[in-house]
Order: structure tokens, then C-alpha cells, then sequence
């Protein structure tokens, strides 16, 4: 039972990666029915920033997380205007490609600027592990899982209760319909997109202690969260947090239980058997299409 | 530069393809022109699928793989035998092997990626692409794992062994023989309906063609060229790895159609051979390379949104799309339809909701055969939900579709379509730039018996169907009064005439029962005219018409009946005069102007 | 507007075109190709052979160079993928016309060209950092004909024999765990230690692996534990390798932990930190502890040049020699290929960075310079890869050249 729930733990750390990357998929989808296809990248960029603040120029923890975010915002204002507006015709999926460029571009422009040698970054709250009963865990992990939930309860109290959060919802029903509200349906995009990014960044931040310091940070990761994204429906951020932990610990188990090799198999197998089974996503609406 | 150069420079082209290495020392330039083959291949299999169909599939190394690593495996089986080993036929047979595995899998992947769009259909592709690139990297024992397969026997033929100098024009032929197939599958029937999928798959459906079963085909198609690429590469490299084979190539082939220009005979060639070469010749700059390369996709996307070929045709360097030939305007073609024998629908109990709007309630109706039925109401009356229940489109909660006294399951549009009844929509879905004429031969699916294989190899019969369908077409666009516009891009039209274009296209499959889902919405007076003149003939030809309207003077003109939908519910069913006295329906929707005198 | 892309593409046609005629006009140097990965995450490596290979060409050439001709090192990034080292190789030589090879970075991109090199480009090519046995050991070996593979590396048949005979007969552990990566040359590695284990009549009490994307090995680690090994035999790079200590460390697990040379250099202590401490890597070279001083000229040359210490020096070391052993062949007997290739097989005495050898270096049969009996296991110890030798009271290494530290053979900590 000690393995069955040490390996669990750790998987849903990773699990909690996974969704925090996943629900910045789902907004962008939300408002612009596009996505940032890169946005592992951008996880890695928030990664390599905490790197270079906390490492190279000694800031802590809690002052180098507003910069991080906030300059990932930024970037991402600019990277939507230049390679997603102008890709949002009807039809066309060729925003597909445009992000994919712009993470080839991160991923060599990180190599200039970093190395390629990965590096480690010190985890915040110190090295030694936590005991709960006789499973250990790592104090970076529990901030993590911390750190996911709160982002989660936090954007689901923005989508409802704010007004902004409503424009952003109308924005996702129908970008025209709000335009004729008076809602501001560009900035509306421009802004959820920005905030995918630094929800990336965010991500970037928590795990780089566990992870290295390198540009191929991002990869997997995101290609990961991605698949997360899908399975839990991009218009169902609810169900992301849940489906990403979920997920995190099934590939732990799997590994544990059998072995390492065919966790990704086993795993994106069952996730193209979700997708056939529940096309709109486990926790999606099913789209009525009109005729 | 007119249509006639074209094939002069393509065959100058393939001449100096086969000359020029003649005199070129060394085995470089052959190795690489073989390699731009190769991925070539490759890139038009996508290209139908991503470029034709509009489906984006970022999987496509995987299933190169899967055909590379097929003959891999059966050449090194079968090359010690003896028989093998004088005839080289292990090699072909390898080949055709992976070509078929790949196929398989192309199918395979098609199943789940073609229950989603978008970029759900690009994850699955992804997906599909991991999970293969982990298998060949985890079953060792088969695969090699990461360190891969070698000594892969070359390609022979008899005894003779190919090396890279006489094995660049074998894979020259088999480019070119790869390209000749795109053509006929584009130009065919089969690239005809593909095209059509990309603009609208509803409509595409409505005229009997089972749309799904067609993405699969195309999948499956595009798969198969993909698996006889890597197939070639196995015997060229004579060594792979799954490190060949990953997410980076997908990306990589995709890039090679949208840069060559999506949707052209060329621009795959192009694509292909600019990608490969390129980094090639920018051999210095290897530090700055995926910043080149993401360079150049953003600028591809920027200014070349067609692609080179997009460009070339920009200044008017155009592809022939099909072989939809537009001469030989016969000025006395009929305009006369030919006669139909139209059925009796009929409603029973129909009941639909949608969560928890109660859309149509106990709808009961019935049209006889051969006559004009109207059904009136007010907006979100229901009416077009009937439309879309009784032809397949939803499945309905309760209640019963009898068409000429017989019970029968609708299941799709297409399905509909099949059983004789044909619809139009209330907001026009046609086929974006393709000709007035290419949109009614679409509308001739049902009729063609011979097949997409037939139509691809030129088989006489499909021959025969094909100018049959033109003939069909040219009489109902004349019908129609579209005549003039027969070779015009169908986006061009006038509104009215997208109406009459979806009409025509509707009456291409000779339907028995007609739904016109408002018609006239959109039309001038004058137009609103030749539409009741063309119900009238299609009522005089035998056919039923279920027609959907707001306009009452149209409505009372010319139909036979009226049923009036109010909330779902059948409040008023009569001819026109007891329709226009009836208390119920003058509240609900007439208003007193409309009311009889 | 539209134009730009023509325009790009142009350019860089003409700038190709005047390259390569300038490069055809200077016919004269003697010129040593190399293909390997510059970027991405093995450039570590390729990085290092290409840096070491330099420093090696312009000591040659300060010299005077081979009978007055200048050495020149022709390079590619093959971005660790073997169908670019296939068609770059080709290029080398036939474009480029190189009479010499420093091997690639990737073990598949070695095997991927070793046939076309035997067959077809009859260059002779020295392997200075991939493992896999089968290189070297290739069809042309086998049939007899003549093998212009070689190598001054590490070689998988035998660092397998190594690492296994060391653990188990030198340490006498009976029970081996493995712990390999799944990628690159990790397969092969696995094969070797249980082809070894096996013939030394024992079996892998757990044969566990991992893939890239691994970040936490706790399950494996578990298994291990649970198993009950003595030690644990490893086939991977950095990355990986970090992870792993990490979490044997967050597990309070202190199994010896012996990897093949994937983290010989500083690049491991920089990436694991304190958590490598104790680790044993096979290796051919170190530069840490006391030094010949034609090595510690290397380093300082090298720190000169670069403004850094060396990321995995046994690369650079490796491509040093492999440049200095061309040269001797070419001295002796000129510079045509094949007679590179043959007189490589006759050299009887070398002075080389790795180490000098007074018996041939390579013969006819065997084409892997450095032999089990040259390898060497190392332990980190502090940031630096000590030497761990045996005597008469068991295994030690020597922090400097007074002071001996001797290893507790169930955890490898220091007495």
C-alpha cells in the first residue's frame, strides 16, 4: 500500500503541472477558438527566468514570482499580436503552425541567452523531504498541488463573480455578440491569451526546482497538458485541474506497476480512446451543430 | 504566362532531372535529389489530406515510419532466402507491405481523429505520432529501440543491387508516378467531393455522399503515400531509427504544404524540395537554426498565405483545378425537368427537444405526393427543427417518419439523401469558389455507380458517368436560370442566385421529396417570381415539396396546403384560404393585413 | 511585399554559392571533417570534440603543420540525427574532400553511416564519445574487409564487462540492480550488463528503466530498494542521471550507484549538486586528482581559450588524440585515405591524452583504442571524479597526492 501511495503522490504533483499549463489552453480556446500550440515553451521561458532570477542575481522565491509573471504577460500581449490576430480568420487553422514557430524561436533563443547545460534551481522551502506517515514528499511538490488548487479556485471565481470574467465568457460564446455589447472583444483575446502565458510562466516557476534549468524544459510538458486539455474539454476549465491530476498519477502508477516504457503509451492510447468515446471532451458540453 | 507553358517547363524539369546528374561527379547531389523525392512523396500524401480536405494531420512521420519500419523488418527476413536473394523481390514485396501497413494504420488513426476538428483532430494526430514513436522505441526486441534497425538490404531488382546513382532514378519514376496519382485523384469525381468537404460537410452530406466514410478514405489514401515514402527511405538510408521519425517531421511535412501552397498539384513538389534544400546550403549557420526555421514559418504564414503557389497564381500562374472541362455550350439543352415520381410524407407524433426546450411537440403532418406543402410560423416555431428531423439530421425523440406508407429510419443527411429526400438550408451552405457548374456535378454523387477507383484509373465507365453528370448539371443550372454563370466562382454570385445555385444542386439528386428551407428569405420580388414558377414546374414534374416560408404571398400562390407550427405544436393545418381565416393562426402570426378579406 | 520571400531565398543561395567556390579555391590545407551534435542537448559533447579537436589542429599547426600543409577541421551540426550525419558525412568527403572523420555524438548516427563509410566513402573515422559496440564491430569487421572505423572511446561490449566485473568482482556484489534509459545508447548498455551479469552466473535482481521525460524515478527507485540491491548499474546522460540522485535522496536511499561514462564531467555536478556525491562512473580519462602534466596543459589551454572549465573533458580529450593519431598516420604514409586507414592499424606506441599507450594502439581485429584493461572507475567526490584504485585494503581514491580516503563498500561513503 506504501507504494501504491508514494508513487500516486508524486504522480499527482506532475499532475498538478499538467493542469495549471492545461487551463491556459483552455482560455485562450475560450475567447479566440485558437491556442497557444507552444505553450510548453513558454512554460520553459518562465522556467529559465526563475533560473536566472533566483540563481544568477540572488532574488527569493516571492520576489522573483511577480516578475516572472508579469514579464510572461507581457510578451505574451505581444507574441498574440504577431502571430495569432492575424491568423484568426474563420476556417483557418494556421495558427497551428504560427505558435509552433514562435516556441522553435524560444527554444533557440533560450539556448543563446542560457546554455544548453541544465542547471538546477534550489527548491523555495529547502530540500528535506516531508513525512506524512511513511510517504515522503517533497516540500516543492506540496506547494505545487497548494499552488494549482488555489489557481483553480481562483479562476473559477473569476469567471463568475468578476465582470471581467463574464466578459470573458461571453467573448467565448460568441466574440460578435459581444462586440455588439460593448464589450471589447479584441482586448478581451489579446488579454486571455497574455494570461495563458503567465499562467505558463506561473508553471515554470513551481516546477524548475524539480525539474532543470534547460531549454527542452517545456517539451513534453506541454505536449502533456495539452492532451489534458483536450481530454477535459478546452471549454470545460473545471474539469482540467481534475483530469491533470488524475492523469499525473495514472502515469506514476503505471510506471510503478508495470514499467516506464508504456506509461506514454498506455497513456495517450487512453486518451485518443477518450477523445473517440467523448469527442466534446469527459467534462465538455456536446456541441449541437446547427443545420 | 498562360496554361500553356506549364507543361513545357514541367517537362524541362523532369528532363533536367534526369540529365543532370548524368554529369555531376560524386554521390551527394543524387543522395539528396533521391532524399527531396522521398519526403516529396510524402508531402502529397498530406497534401491531400491537409491541403485538399482542409484536415490537418501533424502524425504523419509516425505513419512514414510505420511503412519504413515494415519493409525494414520483411526485406531483412526474406533477403537470406535463396529465392529472394536472385529475384530482389523481397524488396517490393516490402514495399508494398508498408505501403499497405501504412495504409491500415492510416485508418487506424482515421477513426478517432475524424470525431473531432480542429485542433482536437491535430491532438489526436500528435497523439497517434507519440504513442507510435514510443512503441518503436520501447519493443527493442522487434524495433532495435532508439538505436534502430541497420544493414536494411538495398533495393534490387534480379541480382542487380541499386546503388545511390541508379537507385535516384528508380525513385525519380516512382515521384513522378506519385504525382500522376495525385492529379487523377484530384481531378477526379474523388477530388471533387474532397474539395467540397473542406467548404461544408453538411452540404456535402445532404446530397447523399456518407462524409465521414470519404475523410477516412482520404485519411487512408494520404496514409498510404506516406508509408510508401518511408518505405523507399528504409532502402535508401538502409538504416532507421525512431529518432526519424518524430514530432519535428510531422511539423516539418506541414510546413512543406502550406509553403508550397495547400491545395495544389505543385506546391507540395515545391515545399518539399525548398525545406530540404534550404538548410542544406545554410550549412554555416547550424547555430541559429531553429531560429531560421521559426523565422521562416512566420514568414511563410505572413506573406505567402497561399503558399508560392498561392503567389505564382496571385500573378496569374493558375492550376487547372479539375477536369471539369467548361466548353461546348450547348445553347438547346431542355429546360424541361425529367419526371419524378414524388412521395408521401408523413409525421406521426413527432416529438424533439433539446434539453430542456421542447422544440416540436406531437407534431403530426402530411404531404401528399406530388404537391406543394407550406409550413408557416413564427420565428423558433420549430420549423426548421422539423426539417433537419425529418431528414435525418436529428434523431427524434418520439414519433414516426412514413414516407409512402412505409416507416422509415432517417439516420443522417446523407442517409436521407439516399432514400429520395433532398433539402436546402436556411443559411446557404455552398462550396466556396468552386464553379456554379462543379456544385451541381457534386449534387450528382448518388447517381454514380462506378466508383472512385473507376474514376481515378479512367475506367470508361466512370468516363461515360462523369460527361453524363455535365450534361445533368448544364440542364438544371439552365433550369435554374444560372446558365451565364455556369464557370463562375459560386462566391462571386449574387444572393438570389446562391439560392437557385443550392436548388439546382439539390435537384441534381433527383429527389422525390424536396424541403426548401426559406427560400425567398433574401430574395427581390423579381426573383421571388422565377422561384414559384420553378416550384410550380417541380410540382408539374411529379416531385413533392415540403417548402419552409415567411413570405405569405409566395406561400398562398403556390401551395397546396399549409401546416402552421406555433411553440412546437400544430395549431392549424388546411388549404391556403381556411388558413388565412383561421383565428389561431392570425393571433399567432398573420396579423390582421395578412388575414383573408 | 510578396517579393520577400523570393528574395530571402536568393540571398542565401548566393551566399551558399560564394562559399562554396571560396572554400574550392583553398585546396591546400589537409582537412579533418566532423559531424556531430552543435546544438540541442547532446551539443555538450559535440561541443567538446569539435573545441578539442581545434586545440589539437592548431598545436599541429604552430608546429608547422604535416610537411608544411596547415591541418583545417571542416564541421556540421547534425543536430544529433543520423539521416543529417549520413548526408552531411557524404558531403565532408565528397564536397569538402576531408581525408579524416572525428566521430559523431550519436550512436545511431554512427551506426547509420558506418556501412556507407566501409562501403562507398572509405574515410577513416575515429569515434571519440559513442558506446555502441557494433561501430566498430561492424559488417565490414565481420566479413573480413577493410574496417575504417575506430575508436578512442568507451565501447559498450566493454564498459559492460567493466562495470559488471568491477561491482562484482572487485566490490563482491552478488546482487545488481539496473536502472537504464531507454533512449540512444541506454539500449545497448542494458544489453551488455545483462549479457555480462549473465556470464559472470548472475541475473539483475531488478531491471528497471526510464524514459526522457522522466522527472521523478521513484517507482524504479522503490523497486530497487524492495529487490534488494547492493548496487545499482546505470546507462544514461545527465538529465536522467540527475533525477535520479535526486530522488534517492529525497527516499533516504544511499545503493551504491555506478553509471556508465554518460556523466563523466563537471556538467553532473553542476546539474546534481550535493546528491551526486558517491556516484561511481566508468570512464576512460579524468582530470580531477593528480595529473600528467601534458593533460593539465590541456586543461589550462583549454580554460584559456574558453573562459571555462571543460563540460565532459573525456570528448575533448578524446578528439585530441583522435587529431594527434591521424596526424601520425598521415606523417608516416601520406595523405590518402586508405593509407590513413592502414597505417592507423600499425601505430606501436602513442603518447596520447587518455593515456599512453606502449602497445599498438589499434590492429587489424581490434579497432577500440582503449581495452577494459585501460578503463578506469571514478567517484565523485566533491565536485571532482576521483580515481578509485584497489589495494591491499580495498577500494580508495586520493584527494590529493598525501591523502588517501577509503570507500565503504555498501554505500561507497568515505571512511
Amino acid at each position: 500500500m506504501y507504494f501504491f501511495f508514494q508513487v500516486a503522490l508524486s504522480g499527482i504533483a506532475t499532475g498538478a503541472i499538467y493542469g495549471l499549463i492545461a487551463v491556459g489552453y483552455s482560455l485562450t480556446y475560450m475567447t479566440t477558438k485558437a491556442l497557444n500550440f507552444a505553450l510548453g515553451m513558454w512554460v520553459m521561458l518562465g522556467g529559465m527566468l526563475t533560473y536566472s532570477l533566483i540563481v544568477l542575481h540572488a532574488f527569493s522565491p516571492l520576489a522573483a514570482l511577480p516578475i516572472v509573471v508579469s514579464a510572461l504577460f507581457v510578451l505574451g500581449i505581444v507574441a498574440e499580436r504577431f502571430s495569432v490576430m492575424p491568423f484568426l480568420r474563420a476556417g483557418s487553422d494556421v495558427w497551428v503552425m504560427s505558435t509552433l514557430a514562435v516556441g522553435f524561436l524560444m527554444i533557440d533563443l533560450a539556448e543563446m541567452i542560457w546554455g544548453r547545460s541544465p542547471t538546477p534551481v534550489p527548491p523555495f522551502l529547502g530540500k528535506n523531504p516531508i513525512y506524512i506517515g511513511p510517504l515522503s514528499v517533497l516540500p516543492q511538490q506540496l506547494l505545487i498541488i497548494a499552488a494549482a488548487c488555489v489557481t483553480f479556485i481562483a479562476l473559477d471565481l473569476f469567471y463568475r463573480r468578476t465582470l471581467l470574467g463574464k466578459a470573458f465568457r461571453a467573448v467565448a460564446h460568441s466574440g460578435e455578440t459581444s462586440s455588439l455589447m460593448g464589450i471589447n472583444t479584441r482586448r478581451v483575446q489579446a488579454v486571455s491569451y497574455a494570461a495563458a502565458a503567465a499562467l505558463a510562466g506561473f508553471a515554470g516557476f513551481l516546477v524548475v526546482p524539480l525539474t532543470l534549468a534547460e531549454p527542452q524544459l517545456g517539451t513534453v510538458l506541454g505536449l502533456k497538458a495539452f492532451a489534458i486539455a483536450i481530454i477535459a474539454g478546452l471549454a470545460a476549465p473545471r474539469g482540467i485541474l481534475v483530469c491533470g491530476l488524475a492523469y499525473g498519477a495514472l502515469e506514476a502508477l503505471i510506471s510503478g506497476y508495470f514499467y516506464t516504457g508504456i506509461r506514454d503509451i498506455l497513456g495517450f492510447s487512453l486518451m485518443i480512446l477518450a477523445l473517440f468515446l467523448k469527442p466534446e471532451g469527459l467534462f465538455g458540453k456536446p456541441v449541437e451543430e446547427r443545420a | 504566362m498562360t496554361d500553356r507553358y506549364v507543361p513545357w517547363l514541367v517537362g524541362l524539369a523532369l528532363a533536367a532531372l534526369i540529365v543532370v546528374p548524368i554529369f555531376v561527379q560524386g554521390t551527394y547531389y543524387r543522395f539528396l535529389g533521391i532524399v527531396v523525392f522521398i519526403y516529396a512523396i510524402v508531402t502529397v500524401g498530406l497534401n491531400i489530406l491537409a491541403g485538399y480536405a482542409g484536415q490537418f494531420s501533424l502524425g504523419h512521420a509516425a505513419l512514414m515510419a510505420m511503412g519504413a519500419y515494415t519493409t525494414a523488418l520483411l526485406t531483412k527476413a526474406l533477403a537470406p532466402l535463396p529465392f529472394f536473394a536472385a529475384t530482389g523481390l523481397h524488396i517490393w514485396f516490402g514495399v508494398l507491405a508498408g505501403t499497405l501497413v501504412a495504409a491500415v494504420f492510416g485508418a487506424l488513426l482515421a477513426f478517432p481523429a475524424l470525431r473531432v476538428r480542429g485542433p482536437y483532430l491535430a491532438m489526436v494526430t500528435i497523439a497517434f505520432g507519440w504513442v507510435i514513436f514510443k512503441i518503436l522505441q520501447e519493443w527493442v526486441s522487434v524495433t532495435g529501440g532508439d538505436l534502430g534497425l541497420s544493414s536494411i538490404p538495398k533495393a534490387q531488382l534480379g541480382t542487380y543491387l541499386f546503388d545511390t546513382g541508379s537507385f535516384y532514378y528508380v525513385v525519380l519514376g516512382l515521384f513522378v508516378a506519385a504525382l500522376m496519382l495525385q492529379y487523377r485523384l484530384v481531378s477526379s469525381e474523388l477530388g471533387l467531393h474532397i474539395l467540397a468537404i473542406k467548404h461544408s460537410e453538411i452540404a456535402v452530406s445532404s446530397v447523399g455522399i456518407n462524409v465521414y466514410r470519404l475523410k477516412v478514405l482520404v485519411f487512408v489514401i494520404s496514409a498510404a503515400f506516406a508509408g510508401f515514402g518511408g518505405t523507399l527511405f528504409a532502402h535508401q538510408q538502409n538504416y532507421v531509427s525512431p529518432d526519424n521519425f518524430q514530432f519535428f517531421s510531422s511539423v516539418f511535412f506541414l510546413l512543406a504544404v502550406l509553403f508550397g501552397g495547400a491545395g495544389t498539384l505543385m506546391g507540395p513538389v515545391i515545399g518539399a524540395a525548398v525545406l530540404t534544400i534550404l538548410p542544406e546550403l545554410l550549412q554555416d549557420f547550424d547555430k541559429f537554426r531553429l531560429i531560421i526555421y521559426g523565422c521562416f514559418i512566420l514568414l511563410t504564414l505572413y506573406f505567402l498565405p497561399n503558399g508560392v503557389m498561392g503567389l505564382l497564381a496571385a500573378r496569374g500562374i493558375r492550376e487547372r483545378r479539375t477536369a471539369i472541362d467548361s466548353t461546348g455550350a450547348d445553347a438547346k439543352s431542355p429546360h424541361k425537368l425529367a419526371a419524378t415520381v414524388g412521395v408521401a410524407l408523413q409525421l406521426n407524433n413527432v416529438s424533439k427537444s433539446f434539453g430542456g426546450l421542447q422544440a416540436l411537440r406531437d407534431v403530426a403532418l402530411r404531404v401528399e405526393p406530388g404537391t406543394v406543402h407550406a409550413l408557416i410560423g413564427p420565428n423558433g416555431a420549430g420549423k426548421t427543427t422539423l426539417i433537419n428531423v425529418a431528414t435525418g439530421f436529428y434523431p427524434l425523440d418520439t414519433g414516426e417518419i412514413i414516407v409512402n406508407g412505409r416507416p422509415v429510419t432517417v439516420r443522417s443527411l446523407d442517409d436521407a439523401a439516399n432514400q429520395g429526400i433532398v433539402r436546402t438550408f436556411q443559411t446557404i451552405k455552398l462550396f466556396g469558389n468552386m464553379t456554379v457548374l462543379e456544385h451541381v456535378v457534386v449534387g450528382c454523387a448518388r447517381h454514380s455507380t462506378c466508383g472512385y477507383l473507376g474514376a481515378v484509373i479512367g475506367r470508361k465507365c466512370a468516363r461515360h458517368e462523369a460527361a453524363r453528370n455535365i450534361a445533368i448539371a448544364r440542364d438544371l443550372i439552365s433550369f435554374v436560370g444560372l446558365r451565364r454563370y455556369e464557370n463562375m466562382p459560386a462566391n462571386s454570385l449574387a444572393y438570389g442566385h446562391r439560392r437557385l445555385l443550392e436548388i439546382a444542386r439539390a435537384l441534381a439528386v433527383r429527389p422525390q421529396l424536396l424541403l426548401l428551407d426559406e427560400p425567398a428569405a433574401g430574395l427581390v420580388a423579381e426573383e421571388i417570381h422565377s422561384l414559384a414558377h420553378i416550384i410550380r414546374q417541380l410540382r408539374a414534374s411529379g416531385m413533392t415539396v415540403l417548402l419552409v416560408e415567411h413570405h405569405m404571398e409566395l406561400v398562398t400562390s403556390i401551395s397546396d396546403r399549409i401546416t402552421v407550427l406555433d411553440y412546437g405544436v400544430v395549431i392549424a393545418d388546411g388549404p391556403p384560404a381556411a388558413i388565412q381565416r383561421d383565428e389561431r393562426v392570425i393571433a399567432a402570426y398573420l396579423g390582421k393585413p395578412h388575414a383573408a378579406p | 511585399m510578396t517579393g520577400t520571400g523570393h528574395m530571402r531565398v536568393a540571398a542565401a543561395i548566393m551566399a551558399a554559392s560564394f562559399w562554396t567556390w571560396a572554400a574550392a579555391q583553398a585546396q591546400e590545407p589537409i582537412k579533418i571533417g566532423f559531424a556531430g551534435a552543435l546544438s540541442g542537448p547532446a551539443s555538450f559533447v559535440g561541443v567538446e570534440i569539435k573545441r578539442g579537436a581545434e586545440i589539437a589542429i592548431d598545436e599541429i599547426n604552430a608546429k608547422g603543420g604535416i610537411g608544411g600543409r596547415k591541418l583545417v577541421l571542416v564541421s556540421r551540426d547534425d543536430e544529433h540525427n543520423p539521416v543529417k550525419t549520413v548526408a552531411q558525412y557524404r558531403e565532408l568527403v565528397e564536397r569538402e574532400k576531408v581525408v579524416a572523420i572525428v566521430g559523431a555524438t550519436n550512436s545511431a548516427s554512427m551506426l547509420a553511416v558506418a556501412p556507407i563509410v566501409n562501403d562507398t566513402l572509405k574515410v577513416p573515422v575515429i569515434c571519440p564519445a559513442t558506446d555502441a559496440t557494433a561501430i566498430t564491430e561492424n559488417d565490414a569487421q565481420k566479413q573480413g574487409r577493410d574496417n575504417y572505423l575506430f575508436r578512442v572511446g568507451m565501447y559498450g561490449t566493454g564498459q559492460g564487462n567493466f562495470m559488471v566485473d568491477t561491482m562484482v568482482k572487485k566490490f563482491g556484489h552478488t546482487k545488481v540492480g539496473l536502472l537504464t534509459w531507454t533512449g540512444g545508447w541506454g539500449v545497448t548498455g542494458r544489453g551488455e550488463l545483462q549479457r555480462r551479469l549473465k556470464e559472470n552466473g548472475l541475473s539483475p535482481v531488478a531491471d528497471e528503466t526510464f524514459d526522457n521525460s522522466d522527472t521523478d524515478m521513484t517507482p524504479q527507485i522503490i523497486k530497487l530498494k524492495n529487490a534488494g540491491a547492493q548496487s545499482i548499474l546505470n546507462y544514461a546522460l545527465v538529465r536522467e542521471n540527475t533525477f535520479v540522485v535526486q530522488t534517492k535522496e529525497k527516499l533516504k536511499d544511499s545503493t551504491p550507484y555506478v553509471s556508465a561514462w554518460g556523466i563523466a564531467g563537471p556538467a553532473f555536478w553542476k546539474a546534481a549538486g550535493a546528491a551526486g556525491e558517491g556516484v561511481l562512473t566508468s570512464t576512460t580519462v579524468t582530470i580531477d586528482g593528480p595529473q600528467p602534466p601534458e593533460r593539465m596543459a590541456f586543461v589550462n589551454e583549454y580554460r584559456r581559450r574558453h573562459n571555462q572549465d571543460m563540460d565532459a573533458a573525456v570528448f575533448a580529450i578524446g578528439a585530441y588524440d583522435a587529431v594527434y593519431l591521424f596526424t601520425g598516420a598521415i606523417e608516416r604514409d601520406g595523405t590518402e585515405p586508405q593509407k590513413i586507414r592502414s597505417a592507423l592499424e600499425n601505430i606501436a606506441e602513442f603518447k596520447g591524452l587518455v593515456k599512453h599507450f606502449n602497445r599498438p594502439v589499434f590492429t587489424r581485429d581490434r579497432h577500440n583504442a582503449v581495452t577494459e584493461e585501460d578503463m578506469i572507475m571514478t567517484r565523485w567526490t566533491n565536485g571532482q571524479m576521483l580515481e578509485v584504485k584497489f589495494d591491499a585494503k580495498g577500494p580508495h581514491v586520493e584527494i590529493d597526492a598525501q591523502t588517501k580516503k577509503y570507500l565503504d563498500k555498501s554505500n561507497m561513503t568515505l571512511l
